[in-house]
């Protein structure tokens, strides 16, 4: 069995889920998960396909509603039933199938659902000048490459595109963000900089950020604390605050296979 | 196309060797044609085709240039220019309407019975039939939306329902009603004194400019840079001729008809709804992506719905203004190549099948397309067979152009 260390649990956790529990029809997708997030960390978590990383997800973002277990959030229970009920905490969401326009631009896609316009007397008009510096500002502190703001996304590449959705979350200055793996569909330069832009995240902003990968070279690159799933079961946990944890002691959790 | 090179900087200068740089600069400079064909300039090529129509026309018979032709020409579209309005918003949601048609014919039937058989003032009786035809949209949409049904059969059966309550509500014996001496019939022969129709001319033109120099100021003031041709001269120009032009033709003849007047305040509203405000911004959002309009929070549904009770409202419009040409309602009324033209309109106007891509003006430009065959071909005395080919050919081609430069544009991932 894999190496098991003890969570540095740092002051108060922002997030905690005790026992959480999904189940589809006869499947138990999570049976029972323990995960606690303090403020500012990145937490990733890794898993074989069908692990259950998905639906973790989808639980803390309110997309999919847990069957059973608590959800404490600034120690506080909470009911996440809905995708407001995680945004009106705090918590933002990439998601694995980038969710823009590709009609829209660079702009639009970064405000999308919660533009600025004047009010109803002054025309109703989207701020479009003020969006647009916004998000310059926004693109410039995260050093995310975008080439220009106002072509419609369509025609970015991969990691332009994820990199709009990783500047989408940080908008609306979120405690927490989640990402599903967030450079599965890129190439090694293009990853380099969705991790920096990761990083850079935690930063500028202090947000805690639970990161959900099949790269382990990623995860231990940028993690803090990785957090094994096996069919629906956490099996370890990893402190990687100091990025010493290897990646056999990685594969060998994940699999349950121990390195020789 | 000069201008499809506005952004080369989306195309990344990576340090490739030579022979494959210039592989994807070909291919880029291709792209960014086609990119900007099937985005900011997409009225480029309708216009070129306008102007292909109207040389050949003329050509065959210089009446058709004729200010009698042309104020003719502008009645008769805006009828098929209304419906496709509604047709546009739609259209954009990926959605499609085929009971329109019905729709403006029923509601013109309604609004005839109410103002001839029960005597209710025009302006009511008009109110009362685009309310009818907002709600009838409005039922459709819930259907489409609440059970998921595909908007095309729940259209498709509407249709024929309407066209039944057309028989229902038409009077037995004649089978129909005439609106002569109503002021439904009104509505169709007023046309605008020339100072009045030069004043609304010079109101638009102004408004229309000093709205592009507000955005172009707070963009310089937010340090955006923003061309001053490009973006209020250029545009300014191109507006203020072709309305200065078109309002030349029409007073020196009888004015402008006073049903053109509606249909351009309508595409004013309407355009100033889809690309300044948020609901118009959401619009194009719904159809290109649904998914990700509704995790950003985008009531999807309700856009749907709002958008199929504006094409009910439009088309109702449109049905009456109609009928207030043709002077009364009949069993015929909404049927024929009323439903092929509109649709046919907002698809030629460059509003793509597939969604999340088209403009208000659309309906305008592909009405004109369609309604300078129609006229055209009506003037050389033109065989029936004749028009409908023309017609229904140019529909398909129409939205063969759309197919082609949805595939191979910036917009081809939105529709997978
Ligand atoms: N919507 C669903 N309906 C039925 N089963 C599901 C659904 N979503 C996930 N599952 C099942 O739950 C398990 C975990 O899936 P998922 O969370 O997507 O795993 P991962 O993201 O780690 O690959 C799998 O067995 C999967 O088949
Ligand atoms: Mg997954």
């Amino acid at each position: 069995m894999s190496k098991e260390t003890a969570a540095v649990t740092t002051a108060a956790p922002l997030l905690e889920l005790r026992q959480v529990v999904k189940l589809f029809g006869g499947v138990h997708a999570l049976e029972g998960i323990d995960l606690t997030v303090g403020p500012g960390e990145i937490v990733a978590v890794v898993g074989d396909n069908g692990a259950g990383k998905s639906t973790l997800m989808k639980i803390i973002s309110g997309l999919q509603p847990a069957d059973g277990g608590e959800i404490r959030f600034d120690g506080k229970t909470v009911e996440l039933r809905r995708p407001v009920d995680s945004t009106a905490l705090g918590i933002e969401t990439v998601y694995q199938d980038l969710a823009l326009c590709d009609n829209l631009d660079t702009v639009q896609n970064l405000f999308l659902g919660r533009e600025e316009t004047s009010s109803l007397l002054r025309g109703a008009r989207l701020r479009r000048a003020d969006m647009e510096h916004r998000a310059q500002e926004t693109i410039r502190r995260l050093g995310a490459k975008i080439p220009s703001l106002r072509t419609p996304v369509g025609r970015l590449s991969g990691g332009q595109r994820q990199s709009i959705a990783v500047c989408r979350s940080t908008l609306s200055n979120p405690r927490l963000v989640l990402m599903d793996e967030p450079t599965a569909a890129l190439g090694v330069e293009q990853s380099t900089g969705v991790l920096d832009l990761i990083r850079r995240l935690r930063t500028e902003h202090g947000c805690a950020i639970v990161l959900i990968s099949h790269a382990l070279r990623d995860v231990l690159e940028v993690a803090d604390r990785i957090v094994v799933l096996r069919l629906g079961n956490k099996v370890a946990e990893f402190d990687n605050s100091d990025r010493t944890t290897s990646s056999d002691q990685l594969v060998a959790a994940i699999t349950g296979i121990s390195a020789p | 196309m000069t201008t499809s090179n506005q952004s080369p900087a989306a195309v990344a200068a990576t340090s490739s060797p030579p022979p494959v740089a210039r592989v994807e600069g070909r291919q880029s400079r291709r792209r960014q044609m086609l990119d900007a064909i099937a985005g900011r300039y997409r009225f480029v090529p309708v216009v070129l085709m306008l102007a292909v129509i109207w040389a050949f026309f003329t050509a065959q018979d210089s009446a058709f240039m004729g200010n009698r032709n042309i104020t003719n020409l502008l009645v008769q579209i805006v009828v098929t220019a209304t419906i496709a309005l509604g047709i546009v918003f739609v259209l954009l949601l990926a959605e499609i309407d085929l009971s329109v048609a019905a729709n403006s014919g029923a509601a013109a039937a309604l609004t005839a019975i109410l103002v001839v058989n029960h005597s209710w003032p025009a302006w009511l009786g008009l109110l009362a039939g685009i309310a009818a035809g907002a709600v009838i949209g409005l039922i459709q949409g819930a259907v489409v939306t609440q059970f998921g049904v595909p908007s095309f059969v729940v259209t498709l059966g509407a249709q024929l329902m309407l066209l039944g309550a057309i028989l229902v509500l038409l009077p037995g014996g004649t089978g129909q009603v005439s609106l002569f001496g109503t002021g439904i019939a009104t509505l169709s022969s007023t046309y605008l004194p020339p100072a009045l129709g030069w004043a609304l001319t010079a109101a638009g033109i102004v408004a229309f400019v000093l709205l592009r120099l507000l955005a172009l100021g707070e963009s310089r003031r937010r340090g955006i840079d923003m061309s001053l041709v490009r973006e209020v001269v250029a545009p300014g120009i191109l507006v203020g001729a072709a309305s200065v032009t078109a309002v030349a033709v029409l007073n020196s003849y009888l004015g402008v008809p006073l049903p053109v007047v509606i249909l351009f305040a309508l595409l004013i509203v309407f355009s100033y709804i889809t690309t300044q405000t948020r609901f118009g911004l959401h619009l194009y959002a719904v159809g290109a992506n649904p998914d990700a309009a509704r995790r950003a929070g985008i009531p999807v549904a309700r856009a749907k719905m709002i958008a199929f009770s504006l094409a009910g409202a439009l088309a109702a419009l449109g049905g009456i203004l109609a009928a207030s040409r043709l002077l009364g309602v009949s069993a015929s009324s909404g049927t024929g190549t009323v439903l092929l033209e509109s649709i046919a309109a907002a698809v030629i106007g460059g509003t793509s099948l597939f969604g999340g891509r088209g403009s208000v003006w659309d309906a305008l430009l592909g009405a004109l397309v369609i309604g300078s065959i129609s006229n055209g071909l009506d003037l050389i005395g033109a065989e029936t067979v004749v028009k409908y080919v023309a017609e229904g050919s140019i529909l398909v081609l129409a939205a063969t152009v759309d197919s082609i430069l949805t595939r191979g544009s910036v917009f081809a991932r939105a529709t997978k």
